[in-house]
């Protein structure tokens, strides 16, 4: 008996031994990437070349390269669109999102599953498919950016704050993750308002807008994250310097120094920043969010 | 008096969709109905003329476009079980009692933080045929420099290992809920009659899993199928159409030649795709299904 214990005493600290071993292998490959980065950034150009190669930078505190960087794109003006897009597009979509799948959970009307059903349809339509039609839209409103009244002459809302805005004020993700986090809630919360004098609007106001900090939290972070790091409608939707946010601004700055990945590197790392540290402070909203929403909870 | 109210509370909920809804409708169900519709078209931003499934015949004898759908699946198989049985490990492993463990959970989702474009840049860096970090170990080793992306041979796998290194942790956090969702007594109860490790594992944690294996797999096709910044910033679809994909595809017809028409009919070949691969996976994944209905 007492053997056996320890046998299985054995036997489990081998099991712990290689989990840690195994995850600890995991770590490695996921920091090398990213310690490349770092590493690169405080590289002088002898240091990053073929013959003087050497895995560390001889200081950390060369800045010459961050200096490229900031010289040859305007950053503030990047990190400022990038900035005002998301924050416009966080506190837009929350309220539009939660406010519609409030009334698509909690409340009656004609035709409510049906025009829900075309909302889970959207879920599976990727941007790539209605680019085309989207860019033709932006293109041709009518009396924007040069266009005359029949929208045709000019770019209309292409390359504006609108075309990158607007649409993604709405989402069928978010209605869908609000609507199911409002149909948690009992019947009986509804009718104590009513029975109090609210209705549908108060009630969504006074009663279920206090009681969704953990849903709003979470769609916080996936749409801020997401809005801040898409690269695919701005690089389709903007043309001009001014209207460039931080992903497109560090891609065409790749263009312009095939060469030189210490700047490449620097201006990465000026770039994910800013995530960087808003993940380490928020890192739980980050995971409670992806666990609860990937999953019905 | 009753009947009033009711129509009234019925104008209500229209009046709270509305918003988000209209802006859904102009934006991706116009979208959807537009795309189809010019794909029988020539539009090229100037003129169009209906040339009926002329862009579809087209498509399918573009020797290019054929190489993009066999480049996305071909991707789509490297990424999808890579990703689904390292992430599916990771949390069984993070799903035991400990130290660190929130570390290591921190630290293993931290890449699907960052943007494609920067996480392309790292890799571009790692993969560089003449100065990048990998060609360097293997110079150290003694062996020749390898063309990452360079070469046809090796430049889809590259962009497939980066892709799995971005969403591994992602998909472990869906995995750890989902393993932390079956109840311990399911296991207990396995003990006492004396299964092993193995046999908890198949007949327990497997089935019980399965709807989050649904998900995840199901996320995971329509994720991959729609492969576009990482081909586009690390290889642009090269060398020779290599790692050329679908949406790439739509964007260089679309953005590049202005072949609005054709690239439309393309975009209806990825709406498809997406549609049968949800359809399929949801009726064979019934009974665990995240419609929470």
């Amino acid at each position: 008996m007492e053997s056996k214990k320890m046998g299985m005493g054995a036997k489990n600290r081998l099991l712990m031994t290689l989990t840690y071993l195994i995850l600890c292998v995991w770590v490695v490959i996921t920091l090398v990437p990213i310690i490349m980065v770092v590493l690169t950034a405080f590289k002088t150009d002898g240091e990053i070349s073929m013959a003087n190669f050497r895995w560390l930078p001889s200081s950390f505190t060369y800045f010459d390269n961050f200096k490229e960087a900031w010289r040859m794109v305007n950053w503030p003006v990047c990190f400022g669109n990038s900035f005002f897009i998301t924050v416009l597009v966080v506190v837009g979509s929350l309220f539009f999102n939660s406010l519609a799948g409030y009334a698509f959970a909690r409340l009656r009307f004609r035709g409510r599953d049906l025009l829900f059903m075309t909302i889970l349809l959207g879920m599976m339509v990727s941007p790539q498919s209605i680019i085309i039609p989207q860019y033709v839209m932006m293109r041709s409103v009518p009396l924007a950016g040069g266009n005359n009244m029949f929208g045709s002459g000019g770019t209309g809302l292409l390359d504006s704050y609108v075309s990158l805005i607007v649409p993604f004020l709405s989402g069928a993700f978010g209605i869908f993750l609000c609507r199911q986090f409002y149909s948690t809630f009992p019947k009986s919360l509804d009718e104590a308002a009513r029975i109090d004098g609210c209705g549908p609007v108060r009630t969504y106001f006074y009663i279920f807008l206090p009681l969704s900090k953990t849903i709003l939290a979470t769609l916080t972070i996936m749409k801020a994250t997401s809005t801040w790091n898409d690269f695919f409608y701005p690089l389709i939707f903007t043309q001009s310097e001014r209207m460039r946010t931080v992903q497109l601004a560090l891609q065409m700055f790749k263009g312009s120094t095939t060469t030189h990945f210490n700047w490449l590197m620097a201006a990465t790392l000026i770039t994910v920043i800013p995530m960087v540290i808003v993940y380490f402070l928020a890192q739980k909203q980050f995971v409670q969010g992806i666990a609860s929403t990937g999953m019905k909870n | 008096m009753k009947q009033r109210k009711k129509i009234n509370n019925e104008n209500i909920g229209y009046l709270l969709i509305a918003p988000s809804y209209l802006i859904y409708l102009l934006f991706v169900l116009v979208p959807v109905l537009w795309t189809v519709a010019m794909s029988f078209t020539d539009y090229n931003l100037r003129e169009w003329h209906f040339t009926g499934i002329s862009n579809y015949i087209q498509m399918f004898q573009d020797k290019v476009f054929l190489k993009s759908i066999w480049n996305t699946i071909r991707y789509s198989l490297m990424t999808i079980p890579v990703v689904i049985v390292l992430a599916l490990c990771l949390a069984m492993l993070l799903n035991q009692r400990l130290k660190a463990k929130g570390f290591f959970r921190t630290l293993f989702y931290l890449p699907n933080i960052f943007s494609m474009v920067a996480v392309s840049m790292a890799w571009l860096y790692l993969y560089d045929t003449n100065s990048g970090i990998l060609n360097r170990i293997l110079n150290g080793l003694g062996l020749e420099s390898v063309g990452w992306v360079s070469s046809t041979t090796m430049s889809m796998i590259s962009v497939a290992v980066m892709s799995i290194w971005n969403q591994v942790g992602y998909n472990m956090i869906l995995f750890l809920s989902g393993l932390q969702g079956i109840p311990e007594h399911l296991y207990e109860a396995a003990s006492i009659d004396g299964a092993t490790r193995w046999q908890k594992f198949r007949h327990i944690t497997i089935p019980q899993l399965a709807p989050t294996t649904f998900f995840v797999f199901v996320m995971a096709c329509i994720h991959s199928f729609q492969v576009f910044g990482q081909v586009l910033i690390v290889t642009n679809g090269g060398p020779v159409n290599s790692t050329t994909t679908i949406a790439h595809q739509i964007y260089k017809n679309g953005f590049e030649y202005f072949h609005m028409g054709y690239a439309s009919a393309q975009a209806v070949v990825l709406l498809l795709i997406i549609l049968a691969i949800t359809v399929v996976n949801w009726k064979h994944g019934k009974g665990g299904t995240n419609d929470g209905e």
